[in-house]
């Protein structure tokens, strides 16, 4: 099984994996002011349009001041929770590693969204019909024998990509190599039964905003329960979906005419 | 780098800046080096260090300078390497001396030395009087010692605002390089040459490395980082008004005759023991007027050397736009730069070329520059000037050669197709030169200078707008051909043979070569001949990383210059383990990298291109002496610690030459240090970059960095609008409060400091004020480099300005 291995001690920040995912996905801009959040981050968060994006967190570390750098993205599970909620099966657990996601039997319900521990998926609130969107480790690229696009871009070699055994030898020889240069924990080890993103860090995971409290056990049985209404939920989820789909977009076309408007003066 | 024990990161942001390059530090801090960065701010390059060490904008020589002291103090220095290959023995004229911030021989009236007081005392034989022993006391390594003594850690930290405790540290992690066996490199960027005393800046640099022996030997040497990806090619071919290609002089009307010339710039040794390379000079500079005239440049004529124009004074960055704000330039030829953006006190270039009566700008995309005209605040009808824009193609629009900092050049290839009409900047010249000719053909001053040129590059006499001139050609002809049959050493080469190697350039007119470094680079007719396109992947025997086989490296392929100072006068390499030549007893020839000359070991000096083949820690050729002090910048919070001599009192005071636009602020009114950056999401004056809505979304917005004490003290929080003033304009920005930036204790005072990134302008997607309306119109005593980072400013709230 294919996995990424993301070495935040590596990592200078200089976003070249956020763009060649854009570019490789073809993915939009986003229209953005100053920084978003802390440091240089852009934009605020994981969207529809933007499936990776690295944080600045300024952190102290054994008393001294340091600017550590994360990497989010879809952590692709090895049981992952989005597959199990999928009522249709758009999201499929692939066994070269990648999950990946079939738009063309998606509903739209963003059960997925609820699922994830991660909180990855996004939904396309922009359009009239909204699918979900999230990393896809560049399945297509993987299945033709290449890395993904942020791997294949990444200078520092920050983030590698190979087989999922042979990143945790890896990491572990990192950690044992240099072990007051790391936080003694491969984060995606373990998680959630365990993942094909795995990060190895200088500061502790939460200070990359990392989720800390998650079980060993995947989450899946977790979802299979409580998706048995399901159902009955789906009925009204069009007509929900749809009055939201309505709303957002006013508000984007009046967003921009107010752009436009100020263009002129 | 990689192969590096130590490396001192300074005056670079290497990750934000040459992310590539920071691959290889980050493999040498994995197999167990040391780095260190020093910089104003905490950057993105500071997060990857082990250590980080502050100092304010413009104090490189004090920092420097105290670990030169520390190292001569403590006796960290590698002996053996600084008694053989550098001219720490040598001794000095006792017309030499230095007193509170001058040394001998200074004209105030001219602002200028004579440099006749720092010249070293000859022997009988008219070479260098040496002193192994290092005890004289005129020699290179005593004067060095007394005037470094004065750099003592607490006046440096009093200068640079460096925090002690810390500065300690660096000095001692630094100089333990000095073990033979130990190697520290050394990496800075062109923001360390963008001072008054920028020349002297990298001088520090260059004689710290010496004196611990770190220079010619793998894992060592001074890295230039590069402002752009093919600086080096663009020096090396000559894109500064100082030089023609292969680093020869640029005449000027003490240079008549090309005897007259070639006598000028010939250096002389009767050393047996020197090289002295640039001996060959008459080679070099006639095979280059071969290429240029061909068969028009004959020995009666010398070679055409009188076709070429002969400089009267400085033709530099700023010179030029003060010479067009002052109406003598009217025409202005602009290829892929943006000085409305990227030039120093931008607001008076702007007004600049409102002067011109035309301009030509040729660009990838309407910069700022090329849209003077209908910049804000400017009304388009009352500006006079004619402006053309010539479309030009990117990198990967056509094919050609490109040379990194390593000097490695590299051959690309066409990988799309050029965009709408845009053309290569080759075919442009083409067009230019074949249209020029045309109308020199009619008469002119000096016709000759364009009618005689040897122009051919395959695409016929006429302009046509579908038929590139052919790269090939011209790549060939920088590398020389033979311009008739010779035999050299019974070996006979046929006209049209091209030159092997520039050891075979002669000054007879039987060859040519439009850049003799680059002789060797492409050594046949056919394209498998090209060496820049080779991509082996093979390393050399010493596997350093050399990779002999990818691409070609000036000169002959040697991928590390000046390593014959690698190894000790028999030929050992001071560190085994990472040799880059090593003398083999048995073969009698070196192995490893291309030495810097076959000589057997410690037949000569290894430091060839200088004339007395030995390092110059001393530099009796430069105009703000022969070694570096440390001056205030033109804008400085404080009064200089170290002498009267406030400035660099070499460096031309436009303000006083050229008062109009040219004001100079005080700590007064201005009591904030500035200073200005790049960020890895920009590319120089953006043009490039602000265009592309991927990296517009990352930077969106031109932004200042604060302290967060600064930003208390002027009630400013992160994320308002705020104007960063200086004597010279103002800007509005973003503020961004940073714990990266901290106020430094300067000699009893506290100093804030704040950067602004300098990439924005009122053209393309995304669009801000430009930081280079801040900066001043003064440069540095040699190079005139402009000093874009140290200045005086103010900032404030924008008043309602909040976002």
């Amino acid at each position: 099984m294919k996995a990424m291995l993301i070495d935040a001690t590596r990592c200078i920040g200089c976003r070249g994996c956020q763009v060649s995912c854009k570019e490789w996905n073809n993915l939009p801009s986003e229209e953005t002011e100053f920084f978003a959040s802390k440091g240089y981050q852009n934009p605020r968060d994981l969207s529809s349009k933007t499936w990776t994006l690295i944080t600045y967190n300024e952190v102290k570390v054994r008393n001294r001041f340091d600017w550590v750098f994360g990497k989010l993205q879809c952590f692709h599970c090895n049981e992952p929770a989005c597959a199990t909620a999928c009522p249709v099966h758009a999201l499929e657990k692939t066994e070269a590693g990648p999950v990946v996601y079939n738009a063309s039997i998606c509903l739209g319900c963003r059960y997925c969204q609820l699922a994830c521990p991660f909180k990855v998926p996004r939904f396309e609130w922009e359009k009239a019909l909204p699918k979900i969107t999230k990393c896809t480790m560049c399945a297509d690229r993987v299945e033709a024998g290449e890395e993904p696009a942020c791997s294949k871009a990444c200078p520092t070699d920050a983030i590698i990509f190979g087989d999922r055994e042979t990143l945790i030898v890896e990491a572990e020889d990192r950690i044992r190599n240099n072990p007051r240069g790391y936080v003694h924990h491969i984060y995606g080890k373990n998680e959630v039964g365990g993942t094909c993103v795995m990060h190895l860090s200088n500061v502790p995971f939460e200070e990359l905003s990392f989720a800390t409290d998650l079980p060993e056990k995947s989450l899946t049985d977790f979802v299979k329960h409580g998706m048995q209404p399901i159902p009955f939920v789906l009925a009204g989820l069009g007509v929900a979906l749809g009055a939201i789909s309505w709303i957002v977009n006013r508000r984007i076309e009046n967003k921009e005419k107010l752009h436009s408007e100020g263009g002129q003066q | 780098m990689m192969n590096t024990d130590v490396a001192m990161i300074m005056g670079s942001n290497m990750a934000e800046n040459h992310p590539i390059a920071s691959k290889w530090l980050t493999r040498a801090k994995e197999k167990g080096a040391l780095i260190i960065s020093c910089d104003p701010r905490y950057t993105r390059t500071s997060s990857f260090a082990d250590i980080y060490c502050k100092f304010r904008s413009g104090t490189d020589i004090a920092f420097v300078g105290g670990i030169i002291n520390y190292a001569l103090q403590n006796n960290y220095i590698q002996r053996d390497y600084v008694v053989n290959y550098t001219n720490a023995s040598f001794i000095i004229t006792n017309k030499f001396s230095f007193y509170d911030g001058l040394f001998s021989g200074y004209n105030p009236n001219s602002r200028a030395y004579d440099k006749s007081n720092w010249v070293y005392v000859l022997d009988a034989q008219g070479n260098p009087r040496k002193d192994p022993t290092l005890q004289h006391p005129r020699c290179v390594f005593q004067l060095m010692k007394k005037h470094y003594q004065r750099y003592d850690i607490d006046t440096v930290c009093k200068i640079t605002g460096a925090p002690r405790d810390v500065y300690e540290k660096v000095c001692r992690h630094y100089t333990s390089t000095w073990a033979s066996n130990r190697v520290g490199t050394w990496l800075y960027a062109m923001g360390s040459t963008q001072h008054t005393h920028g020349t002297q800046n990298i001088r520090t640099y260059a004689m710290l490395q010496l004196l611990l022996g770190n220079v010619g030997l793998a894992g060592g040497g001074i890295n230039a980082l590069r402002g752009e990806s093919n600086v080096q090619g663009s020096t090396d071919m000559c894109l500064l008004f100082h030089i023609l290609p292969g680093y020869l002089k640029s005449p000027t009307i003490n240079d008549q005759t090309l005897a007259q010339y070639i006598r000028n710039y010939t250096p002389r040794t009767n050393d047996p023991k020197s090289a002295n390379w640039w001996g060959n000079y008459s080679k070099y500079i006639v095979s280059l007027l071969k290429a240029w005239y061909g068969d028009n440049a004959t020995a009666n004529n010398d070679y055409g050397y009188n076709y070429l124009p002969k400089r009267s004074g400085d033709y530099s960055h700023i010179s030029l736009f003060e010479a067009i704000y002052s109406e003598q330039i009217k025409g202005f030829i602009i290829f892929g730069q943006n000085p409305a953006v990227g030039g120093p006190n931008a607001n008076k270039e702007r007004k600049a070329l409102d002067k011109l009566d035309w301009m030509v700008a040729v660009d990838l995309w309407e910069t700022e520059t090329a849209a003077f005209w209908k910049r804000p605040g400017v009304k388009p009808e009352d500006i006079n000037t004619e402006v053309f824009l010539l479309p030009a193609c990117s990198s990967i629009e056509k094919e050609g050669s490109i040379t990194n900092s390593g000097r490695w050049a590299q051959w690309r290839y066409k990988a799309v197709e050029p965009v709408g009409d845009s053309k290569s900047d080759l075919w442009i010249l083409d067009a230019i030169y074949k249209s020029l000719k045309k109308e020199y053909e009619k008469g002119g001053v000096l016709p000759e200078a364009i009618t005689k040129l040897h122009w051919d590059y395959g695409n016929g006499d006429e302009i046509d707008p579908h038929l590139e001139p052919d790269v090939h050609i011209v790549a060939k002809e920088f590398n020389g051909y033979f311009m008739k049959d010779i035999t050299v050493n019974d070996r006979a080469y046929k006209k049209g043979e091209q030159v092997p190697s520039f050891s075979l350039l002669r000054d007879d007119g039987s060859t040519c070569s439009g850049n003799w470094l680059y002789c060797n680079s492409y050594i046949g007719s056919e394209k498998k001949d090209n060496k820049m396109a080779r991509r082996g992947k093979k390393d050399a025997v010493n596997k350093i990383g050399l990779y002999p086989e990818w691409a070609w490296c000036w000169p002959v392929n040697r991928r590390i210059l000046y390593n014959r100072a690698s190894v000790d006068l028999n030929g050992r390499p001071w560190s085994p383990k990472r040799y880059v030549i090593q003398w083999n007893n048995e073969t009698k020839k070196w192995e490893g990298d291309v030495p810097d000359g076959g000589w057997a070991p410690g037949d000569r000096y290894p430091f060839i291109m200088k004339p007395d083949g030995h390092a110059w820690l001393w530099a009796s050729n430069l105009n703000d002496g022969p070694i570096p002090e440390h001056y205030e910048p033109l804008e400085s919070p404080i009064e200089n610690p170290m002498s009267s001599q406030q400035v660099n009192p070499a460096i031309k005071l436009w303000h006083e030459s050229n008062p109009e636009g040219n004001p100079v602020g005080d700590s007064e009114r201005f009591p904030i240090v500035g200073t200005t950056y790049r960020v890895s999401e920009h590319w120089q004056a953006g043009a490039m970059t602000r265009n592309l809505p991927w990296l517009a979304e990352l930077v969106p917005d031109v932004f200042a960095e604060l302290s967060v004490e600064l930003a208390r003290q002027k009630g400013i929080k992160n994320g308002d609008r705020v104007i960063v003033e200086t004597a010279r304009g103002k800007m509005e920005a973003y503020s961004l409060v940073t714990r990266r930036f901290e106020p430094f204790h300067v000699n009893g005072k506290i100093i804030h400091e704040i950067g602004v990134i300098w990439h924005f302008g009122y053209a393309a997607l995304v669009q801000g004020d430009s930081a280079n309306m801040l900066t001043p119109h003064v440069g540095d005593a040699n190079t005139m480099i402009p000093e874009y980072k140290a200045f005086l400013c103010n900032v404030y709230k924008k008043e309602g300005g909040v976002a």
